[in-house]
């Protein structure tokens, strides 16, 4: 009986899991004890690390890094907007949602590996600032959920079978939870900025 | 009982995450907005996003 | 000449009511910037799609012509919003921005990807043949595909540039930058 349950809901399982493990640690105030930690490492990385050593010394070349993790964030929002509004109906219904959500997926995949890279040496060479950041730890939650959830969740559901046999509505959330997730991930990242 | 056959583990993990992080993010931005409104109302005693000290 | 004039403009815009109550708003003059820096997903992210389509790189089963006059509406939109919030931007800090070599240069290559974008769309309707269904456009395509990639890329770089002040007015003393930064004071200083 809990075989054949574990082997035929092993994924609803495991998030079931995760779920269970977030609102424990939450529970156990785990972050709050970590934290303070990690305060060494957002400085060595902004005073001794080579990427905020360069980031602080050539203002030239940070701004451009900034410039190219922008571009990145425009790809992203690009294949983001063109597959979700895709599976929500708004945009290319005479296009099967399959086609734009195998094919967007490779570019998608680069543009968010590209941004993270230049967003690992954006927060570098700013490490002593972010790390007091409201905002920049939302972001690096919502980028860490949106990660898992295009690539463990939303993507092998939509390969795994024609869309027309998925629930309208599974599909529905599906696409608003990821256009929203991108967002804030991008909002929150301008607001970076301000802040 | 055929709707049940239907949903397979990786639809019911769909949901499950959808649900979890679709709330999450809607309660971290109805948040946002409440304390942006409480803000501007402090800066400016109304919520006229246009209300500004300077120029009325 | 022109360059006075730019600042007399400029001058005139920033001392009107709205101009100073966008800059000393709470909060309205981060909403504009965030508004145009996060539009670029919609204006800048469709049109990458395009240009890639025509370098075989996505949606290569898509017909090209069909993806990019799907793509057509939401990229005006995009470039609609980033237009008005850019002009709203420039009203807030009209003299800064006037004098900044980093937007003129912006503003330059604006004008060259807007002609790329015509001749484009034109080979585009121009172009016959079996290309639309091709994984690769023509090289035409292809070599129009590029330049707007290219000058996109150059125009979201000297955006995020603006704000810094490497070579503002105060700060340098190349009168070519000067001149081409439309520094007038220093100029006349010098």
């Amino acid at each position: 009986m809990l075989n054949s349950l574990l082997s035929q809901y092993t994924r609803s399982l495991i998030l079931v899991a995760v779920l269970l493990l977030i609102v424990i640690l939450e529970v156990l105030e785990v972050r709050a004890a970590i934290y303070p930690g990690l305060l060494p490492f957002f400085e060595w990385a902004r005073s001794s690390s080579w990427l905020g050593l360069i980031g602080t010394t050539y203002g030239s070349i940070y701004a451009t890094v900034e410039a190219v993790h922008l571009l990145s964030m425009a790809v992203i929002g690009g294949t983001v907007l063109a597959t979700d509004l895709r599976l929500l109906g708004v945009v290319f219904r005479d296009l099967p949602s399959e086609t734009l959500t195998k094919g967007t997926h490779k570019v998608f995949s680069a543009a968010l590996i590209s941004a993270i890279a230049t967003g690992i040496f954006c927060a570098a060479g700013v490490g002593d600032k972010v790390y007091y950041m409201e905002v920049f730890w939302i972001k690096m939650l919502a980028l860490v959920a949106g990660s898992l959830f295009v690539f463990l969740v939303k993507q092998p559901l939509l390969n795994s079978m024609p869309h027309d046999e998925i629930n309208p509505w599974t599909i529905r959330l599906l696409a608003v939870t990821s256009l929203l997730i991108w967002f804030t991930v991008a909002a929150t990242g301008r607001w970076i900025g301000f802040s | 009982m055929d709707n049940e056959k239907k949903m397979t583990d990786k639809e019911i993990t769909a949901i499950g995450a959808g649900v979890a992080i679709l709330g999450s993010l809607l309660f971290y931005w109805f948040g946002q907005f409440i304390s942006t409104i409480e803000l501007l109302e402090l800066a400016y005693g109304s919520l006229n996003f246009f209300n500004n000290p300077l120029t009325f | 000449m022109i360059n006075e004039f730019l600042l007399d403009f400029a001058h005139w815009m920033e001392a009107q009511q709205y101009s100073q109550m966008l800059v000393a708003g709470y909060y309205s003059y981060s909403w504009l910037e965030a508004t145009h820096v996060l539009t670029l997903m919609v204006s800048i992210g469709s049109l990458f799609i395009i240009d890639f389509r025509m370098l075989g790189l996505i949606l290569t089963d898509v017909p090209a012509s069909k993806l990019a006059d799907r793509l057509h509406k939401p990229m005006i939109i995009g470039f609609v919003i980033m237009f008005i919030t850019g002009a709203l931007l420039v009203y807030a800090k009209p003299v800064e921005t006037i004098q900044s070599l980093w937007f003129r240069m912006k503003m330059i290559l604006l004008v060259l990807a807007f002609i790329n974008a015509w001749v484009f769309n034109a080979r585009m309707k121009a172009a016959s043949g079996s290309w639309n269904t091709d994984s690769v456009a023509p090289k035409s395509l292809r070599n129009g595909a590029i330049i707007s990639l290219v000058l996109w890329c150059g125009v979201v770089t000297l955006g995020r540039y603006i704000p810094y002040d490497w070579v503002d007015c105060g700060i340098t003393n190349n009168t070519t930058i000067l001149w081409a930064a439309g520094c007038v004071e220093q100029l006349n200083a010098l």
